[in-house]
C-alpha cells in the first residue's frame, strides 16, 4: 500500500495536474480526458508504488506520456483554445498604455511557446510553471537532466529571440 | 546571425540560467564578472530577467466548472474502477498452485490453478467486468490463513464473501446453501437442491458448484452424491476433496470405482431435525442422503447447537475414534 489513501492523491494533485494538461494542449477538453487518464493510470500502480515516491513527480511523468502519447498519435495541429492562455498578474500594470503592452508581449511569448518542438515545450513548462528539479523533468521526457536543462534553455532563447524587436515591459509591470 | 565574442558565446548557458534563476553559486559569480565587463550582455542579462518574469505570469485558466466537472468525473471513474479492481496473489500449497482475490466487498475468488502459475492461467483473466491486478501484503494473511485451514490447524475461514463471480442467482444460492454446510460435515447434491428449494436440480447444482468460484472457503468437497460416492471437485480434482475431507475427520472408503464416505461412522441429522442420531438410530440408516446431513464427530454436530438423540444416546454410545 502507497503513503495515503488515494484519494488523497486526487485531492493534492489533481488541480495542477489538469492546468498543466491545459496549458500543454491548449484544450480543457483534453485536459479533462488527460487528467482522468493520469489518475486512473496512476491508481492502477499505485500499490506498487514505492514508499518513499515523490508522488508530484511521478503524477507529472504519468501526464507527461500521455500528453506524448496525445501528440503522437495524431499530428494534431494545435488550435489555441480562446481563454487557454489567460492573463494572469498580481500586478495591476502602472498604466494603460504598460497593460496593452504587456498583454501583446505576452501573447507572442505564448505563440513562441506553442510552437516549440514537444519536448522543449514540455519541459520548459515543467520547469517554469511547475518548478520541477530537472532530474524529475528527465524522467519524464526520457532523457537526461542535463537534456532537460538543455531542452528548457533552447525553449528561453527562442522566446527571448521571439521577442527581438518588441519592446519588453519593463520588471516592475510584470513582478 | 550577429557574430558574438567567444567569451560571450561561451558563457551564453550560464547567463539564460543565472538571467532565470536556474543557476548555481559558481555560474552566477562567473557570469557576474562576465557582466561587469561587456554592456552587450548586461542588455542581453536584462531582457531574459524580463523573459523570465514573463514567463511566470503564463497561466493556463479553466473555463468555469471545468476544472470541478473534471474532478467529479475522475472519481466516479474511480469507483467504478476500484469496484471492478480485484487484487490476487497466487502461492503454492499442498492442493497445487492456488490464486486467491478479493474485492473491496470481500474475497471474490479462490482457484486451483493448473496450467501455470500466472493470471493468465486463471479465470479471473477472462472474467469481464473485473480488473485484476496483483495484491500487496494484505493478501499474505489470507493465504496464511488459507494453508491453516488446508492443513487441518484451522478450522473456519471467516472471510467477508463476495459473490460476483456468481453466474447467476441459482449460482449464488446453491453457492450460499453449501457454504451452511458446517465443518466436518457432509450432505449430498441432492440435499443442497431440496435446501434450496429445487428438489429436482440435482445435475445443475453439481454443474454450479463444479464452478464454485470459491472453494474451500464455499466448501463444496462437502458434498458428495446420494450413494455416499465423492463424485467429482472442481473437475478432475478428486484427490483434492479426499484430502480436504480427511482434515476434517471425515472417513472414506473404496467404493465401486470411487471413495465413499463411511456413512456407518457418521453421526447423522435428519431434515428439520436438532437433534443428531447415530448411524443405527431406527431407519436413519436406510434414509437417503437427499435427506440427511452426516457428521464426522459429536463435537461438530454439538458446534452447530445439535443434541444428541434421547433414544439412540450417541453422548452414551459414542462411536469409536478408529
Amino acid at each position: 500500500m502507497g503513503l495515503q489513501p488515494f484519494e488523497a492523491v486526487v485531492a493534492a494533485h489533481h488541480a495542477e495536474i489538469y492546468r498543466y494538461l491545459m496549458r500543454v494542449t491548449s484544450r480543457s477538453g483534453e485536459a479533462d480526458d488527460l487528467s482522468q487518464e493520469t489518475f486512473l493510470r496512476a491508481y492502477r500502480a499505485w500499490e506498487g508504488l514505492d514508499q518513499d515516491a515523490n508522488v508530484r513527480a511521478w503524477l507529472f511523468t504519468i501526464a507527461t506520456n500521455l500528453a506524448r502519447n496525445y501528440f503522437r498519435s495524431e499530428s494534431r495541429r494545435r488550435r489555441a483554445y480562446a481563454g487557454a492562455w489567460d492573463a494572469h498578474s498580481d500586478v495591476d500594470p502602472a498604466s494603460p498604455e504598460e497593460e496593452r503592452r504587456f498583454h501583446e508581449t505576452r501573447a507572442l511569448v505564448e505563440r513562441v511557446v506553442d510552437g516549440l518542438p514537444v519536448k522543449q515545450r514540455l519541459a520548459f513548462i515543467l520547469r517554469k510553471l511547475h518548478d520541477l528539479e530537472y532530474d524529475a523533468i528527465g524522467r519524464s521526457l526520457s532523457c537526461s537532466p542535463e537534456s532537460a536543462r538543455a531542452h528548457v534553455f533552447q525553449a528561453l532563447k527562442k522566446i527571448r529571440l521571439g521577442l527581438n524587436g518588441h519592446p519588453l515591459p519593463t520588471m516592475e509591470s510584470v513582478r | 546571425m550577429t557574430t558574438k565574442h567567444p567569451s560571450c558565446r561561451a558563457i551564453e548557458l550560464e547567463l539564460v540560467a543565472t538571467a532565470t534563476g536556474d543557476a548555481d553559486a559558481r555560474s552566477a559569480e562567473r557570469v557576474r564578472q562576465h557582466l561587469g565587463g561587456c554592456a552587450e550582455c548586461r542588455e542581453e542579462f536584462g531582457r531574459y530577467r524580463a523573459v523570465d518574469a514573463l514567463t511566470r505570469t503564463l497561466r493556463a485558466v479553466p473555463p468555469p466548472d471545468a476544472l470541478a466537472q473534471s474532478r467529479a468525473g475522475l472519481e466516479s471513474r474511480l469507483a467504478d474502477l476500484k469496484h471492478r479492481r480485484v487484487t490476487y496473489r497466487i502461492f503454492p500449497s499442498p492442493l497445487g498452485h492456488i490464486l486467491i482475490g478479493r474485492s473491496e466487498d470481500g474475497i471474490a475468488v479462490i482457484e486451483y490453478l493448473h496450467g501455470g502459475n500466472t493470471l493468465g492461467a486463471s479465470r479471473l483473466a477472462r472474467v469481464e467486468g473485473v480488473e485484476a491486478v496483483p495484491g500487496g501484503p494484505e493478501l499474505e494473511r489470507l493465504e496464511r490463513e488459507l494453508l491453516d485451514y488446508i492443513a487441518g490447524r484451522r478450522r473456519a475461514l471467516d472471510w467477508a464473501l463476495d459473490w460476483r463471480l456468481a453466474r447467476s442467482d441459482f449460482e449464488r444460492a446453491v453457492l450460499e446453501a453449501t457454504a451452511a454446510i458446517p465443518y466436518g460435515a457432509v450432505a449430498s447434491y441432492a440435499g443442497v437442491a431440496r435446501r434450496i428449494g429445487k428438489p429436482s436440480a440435482v445435475r445443475a447444482v453439481a454443474q454450479a458448484l463444479r464452478w464454485n468460484p470459491l472453494p474451500i472457503v464455499v466448501p463444496c468437497h462437502r458434498v458428495i452424491g446420494t450413494s455416499g460416492q465423492l463424485t467429482g471437485y472442481a473437475g478432475d480434482k478428486l484427490t483434492l476433496k479426499q484430502r480436504l475431507l480427511s482434515v476434517e475427520g471425515i472417513k472414506l472408503r473404496p467404493g465401486r470405482g470411487d471413495l465413499s464416505i463411511a456413512r456407518d461412522a457418521m453421526y447423522a441429522l435428519g431434515e428439520g431435525e436438532t437433534e443428531y442420531c447415530l448411524p443405527t438410530c431406527g431407519s436413519i440408516g436406510t434414509r437417503s442422503l437427499a435427506l440427511l446431513t452426516l457428521f464426522a464427530s459429536r463435537a461438530d454436530a454439538e458446534a452447530r447447537g445439535l443434541r444428541p438423540c434421547t433414544s439412540c444416546r450417541p453422548d452414551l454410545h459414542p462411536l469409536s475414534a478408529a
